[in-house]
């Protein structure tokens, strides 16, 4: 809850003290901010009674005079221009600024200097600068996030955009939950060394007057981490609710665009999966897929025997009691459609591509060993004509990623096949990604093969069976948090900052995956953080990765490298 | 929670600007990007001027504020006409919580037992009743007056303001049709209560008097009270029915209702599928109205028109050339 619930309190305290008619004014960064958290309706009961884009409300010539304009906005230069020309010409009685991250002073000079008929009531700062997709997960929906990828030299403006995005991100959670942690970082990652210097120099030198709170017992922990560490969770095929549908049709904010997928009732178009607002789905989000499909069908059988007890309308006295439930049996079918509908989409799509078959060995791939049966269930699987491309590109990276010391005679292989089997398959794409996150560039051991422990671990693991073959992966993220909470992690790998030192485990945690966090992994956290385990978990990302995005980026990234001069 | 006020600060350099802005205020639109480069030399000095003699610098300030003062009034218009229709009913909505307020009083009252007939108890209730449904029927017909038509932000206003008071006016509809509900369950409870009392005094009576001397003076004892509980049963069937008649009405306001308040936790209720939908609108509203206009102009129908003016023209003067020649 607390990442969501002070967002709203944000939103809740710019909207309380102002009486009367509203407009909410927002730009299309905090569109997502305040949508995720926030509801039509809710706005409705404080009156606000218009929400409009910064960017077009110069464009109508309407002047509403008798509406104040409350605007949330983030403090870009952008922003502060669109500002500048409402308040030379305003169309709204009064205007309160509240800004999403810290302003500059030029910033606020320049708005000074427009507000000629002094219409701008208050100035103030209200940090939401965050996306709260879930209670303990946040993003930070950057666009350009394939530039974490390149290094520092190949487009500074670039990089020095997405650190500085990423930093205000971060010192914005934190303000929110008024704490200043100790920073920890990834040693063999650059941007993360970056991000991680500066989020300090923020917080311990530029504004440390704002940042000074009440220190406690055991600080918070800030641990900035490498997507590119663990480059096979987004890779994945997933099995559980949440992370399925973001991984087969896409979330984004909170909302699943059904329109590609075929025709659809007017209201099934976009849905709405929150797990705030939907406690079937609340319930349900981090299950497997076969469980949801019997726990729907108990949904199903439980709205049949309402609607028919509905129709069978006789006394005055059931026609009064139909009326009073029909606005929640009007919610409870549109609940039940929703989920129906999803659920019927992802079953045609894993029958279609055959999921099921290729999901089985890129589970093999991602934990057991045996090299030599993965080999020929990779090469089986490319010549099976049904498979996507995407899918074909998938099992190859995960057999390179994890076999690429071993047989690279093999991987040669495969990559040929590839490339001769798909004309979209960019060349060079396998091995760019093995370059980027190859076994030398990652600090961790992703495959528990490293040392002697990890690999008796694998040995005992897999005598013991697994319960489900295509969910046993777990996101190294996971073992990551098991080291934070048992003090075991290294001061090699994840050196401190400055003279930074944590004495016993921390209680609070936020972990910052630059590159992008996934689904699977925000389960991680919420089941680690429903453990009880004495440490709280908060996991952020510059987006919300799937592997469509990942190879994007990846893509992207390959791009821009192969076309630029400064690069070996 | 933290969060940072910067309005003092703004505030000192809107007044450090405008003081520099003063010779140069007859064009403001046009010429702030000059005054802010021309003012940034300036200002530095002015802003530690006004540190050091803070008294000096209210002065140019004053001389302003008449001018400031017109500006400001132009500022706070004078809102849109709707606005007093949904302020009308935004107060209906009031008026009609404080005498639910009241009915809840009433009911209780009425249910107790009592000594009384009861009857100026059920006349109070019946008033406030109907009271409270002219209420919420009269605001339901104002508020189908809200709807605008055509695409205008004017318009988007006007329908959240509707959403809102529709949201309100249900809920005010559901807590009146639950509150009587109850009471007409307490009401027949109560009403088989008695009459089974009735029942029972009477059977007892009648299993008491075998006597036959006294069976006339008991059947017609009994006759009276026999007359009494029917004339008592009638009149609560009456205000049985009058509540259900209104539980019915209201039934039929809600089902209107519903159709305007949004979902919670759908697509509809989020705000930025909101604002899409609006930029769609008003788009596509602007294209059927070009649209409108060209078909219009191209229309037969103009045409046509203008050929049978001119026609009329002609022949008025063929007419009055016929008279001076003729």
């Amino acid at each position: 809850m607390v990442l969501v619930s002070a967002a709203r309190d944000y939103i809740n305290r710019m909207l309380q003290d102002i009486s009367g008619m509203k407009v909410l004014i927002l730009d299309s960064y905090t569109i997502s901010i305040v949508s995720v958290v926030y509801s039509q309706s809710e706005l409705l009961q404080k009156e606000v009674f218009l929400v409009e884009l910064v960017e077009s409300i110069s464009m109508s010539r309407e002047s509403m005079s008798h509406l104040k304009a409350v605007c949330f906005l983030r403090p870009i230069s952008e922003n502060i221009q669109h500002l500048r020309r409402q308040l030379a010409s305003p169309r709204f009685g009064e205007y309160h600024l509240f800004f999403s991250n810290i302003l500059k002073d030029t910033q606020i000079h320049i708005l000074a200097d427009s507000d000629e008929q002094e219409i701008v009531q208050q100035l103030q700062e209200f940090y939401a600068d965050f996306v709260a997709v879930d209670p303990y997960h946040f993003t930070l929906n950057i666009q350009s996030n394939h530039t974490y990828m390149l290094p520092a030299v190949v487009d500074p403006s670039n990089w020095q955009h997405l650190c500085d995005r990423v930093v205000d991100g971060i010192a914005a959670v934190f303000l929110a939950l008024k704490r200043r942690p100790i920073i920890r970082y990834q040693s063999k990652s650059d941007i993360a060394k970056r991000v991680a210097h500066e989020t300090a120099k923020l917080m311990y030198q530029q504004e440390s007057g704002l940042f000074d709170f009440r220190r406690t017992e055991v600080s918070p922990l800030l641990l900035v981490i490498d997507r590119r560490d663990d480059p096979v969770t987004p890779l994945l095929n997933q099995w559980t609710y949440q992370a399925m549908v973001h991984e087969l049709i896409g979330i984004q904010d909170n909302k699943v665009d059904l329109r590609n997928m075929g025709k659809f009732s007017k209201d099934q178009q976009e849905v709405v999966l929150s797990s705030e607002q939907d406690s079937f789905f609340k319930s349900n989000m981090y299950e497997n897929f076969g469980d949801i499909g019997m726990n729907i069908k108990h949904l199903v059988d439980e709205f049949q025997q309402i609607s028919k007890s509905n129709q069978n309308i006789q006394t005055i006295e059931d026609m009064a009691k139909f009326v009073d439930n029909y606005p929640e049996y009007r919610q409870m079918h549109g609940n039940v459609s929703k989920h129906v509908t999803l659920v019927t989409e992802m079953s045609k799509i894993v029958e279609e591509r055959k999921l099921m078959l290729v999901s089985q060995t890129e589970q093999e791939l991602a934990c057991n060993g045996g090299e030599v049966t993965a080999f020929e269930a990779v090469k089986n699987l490319l010549d099976n004509e049904n498979l996507s491309e995407i899918d074909r590109l998938r099992l190859v990276m995960l057999y390179a990623l994890r076999y690429e010391k071993e047989k690279p005679v093999n991987l040669m292989n495969l990559c040929n096949k590839l490339a001769s089997q798909s004309a979209k398959y960019k060349p060079g794409l396998v091995q760019f990604l093995l370059k980027q996150a190859g076994v030398d560039k990652r600090s961790g051991d992703l495959f528990g093969n490293r040392d002697l422990l990890n690999i008796a671990r694998n040995m005992a693991r897999g005598l013991k069976g697994v319960e489900n073959v295509y969910t046993q992966h777990q996101p190294f993220l996971f073992q990551t948090m098991e080291n934070i909470v048992k003090g075991r992690l290294k001061d090699t790998e994840y050196p401190y900052v400055g003279n930074h030192f944590q004495q016993g485990r921390p209680q609070d945690v936020v972990i910052f995956i630059v590159g992008g966090t996934t689904y699977e992994e925000s389960r991680s956290v919420a089941l680690q953080n429903a453990s009880n385990s004495g440490t709280r978990f908060i996991l952020g990302g510059s987006v919300v990765l799937n592997s469509k995005r990942f190879l994007k980026d990846l893509e992207e990234a390959q791009r821009i490298t192969r076309s630029s001069p400064s690069v070996i | 929670m933290a969060t940072r006020n910067r309005t003092l600060i703004y505030k000192k350099y809107r007044d450090a600007l405008k003081s520099v802005r003063v010779p140069s205020s007859s064009s403001p639109s046009s010429s702030s990007p000059s005054t802010s480069s021309g003012a940034s030399g300036p200002v530095i000095e002015l802003v530690s001027t006004s540190l050091l003699n803070p008294n000096r610098s209210y002065a140019p300030l004053s001389t302003e504020d008449p001018g400031n003062s017109s500006k400001g009034a132009l500022t706070v218009g004078l809102p849109p006409a709707w606005v007093d229709v949904s302020e009308e009913i935004a107060a209906n909505v009031q008026r009609a919580r404080t005498k639910m307020a009241e009915l809840t009083k009433a009911h209780a009252k009425a249910l107790m037992p009592s000594f009384g007939d009861g009857k100026e108890d059920q006349r109070l209730i019946e008033g406030l009743t109907l009271e409270i449904t002219n209420l919420i029927r009269k605001s339901e017909k104002q508020l189908q007056k809200l709807s605008a038509g055509g695409p205008s932000e004017d318009s988007n206003i006007r329908k959240n303001v509707q959403r809102s008071l529709a949201t309100d006016l249900q809920n005010l509809s559901m807590e009146l049709r639950k509150k009587q509900s109850t009471y007409l369950k307490r009401l027949r409870q109560q009403k088989d209560g008695q009459d089974g009392v009735d029942l029972e005094m009477n059977g007892s009576r009648s299993r008491m008097e075998d006597d036959d001397l006294d069976n006339m003076v008991f059947n017609e004892h009994q006759m009276a009270k026999l007359k009494k509980s029917e004339a008592f049963t009638v009149e609560r069937e009456r205000e049985i029915q009058q509540v259900v008649e209104s539980v019915n009405e209201l039934a039929q306001i809600m089902k209107d209702l519903s159709v305007l308040v949004i979902d919670q936790g759908t697509i509809v209720d989020r705000i930025d599928y909101n604002i899409q939908n609006v930029a769609s609108t008003v788009e596509e509203g602007l294209k059927q109205l070009q649209k409108a206009e060209r078909t219009q102009k191209k229309g037969g129908m103009v045409k046509c028109a203008t050929v049978l003016i001119i026609m009329c023209f002609i022949m008025l003067v063929l007419l009055i050339l016929k008279e001076i020649f003729l």
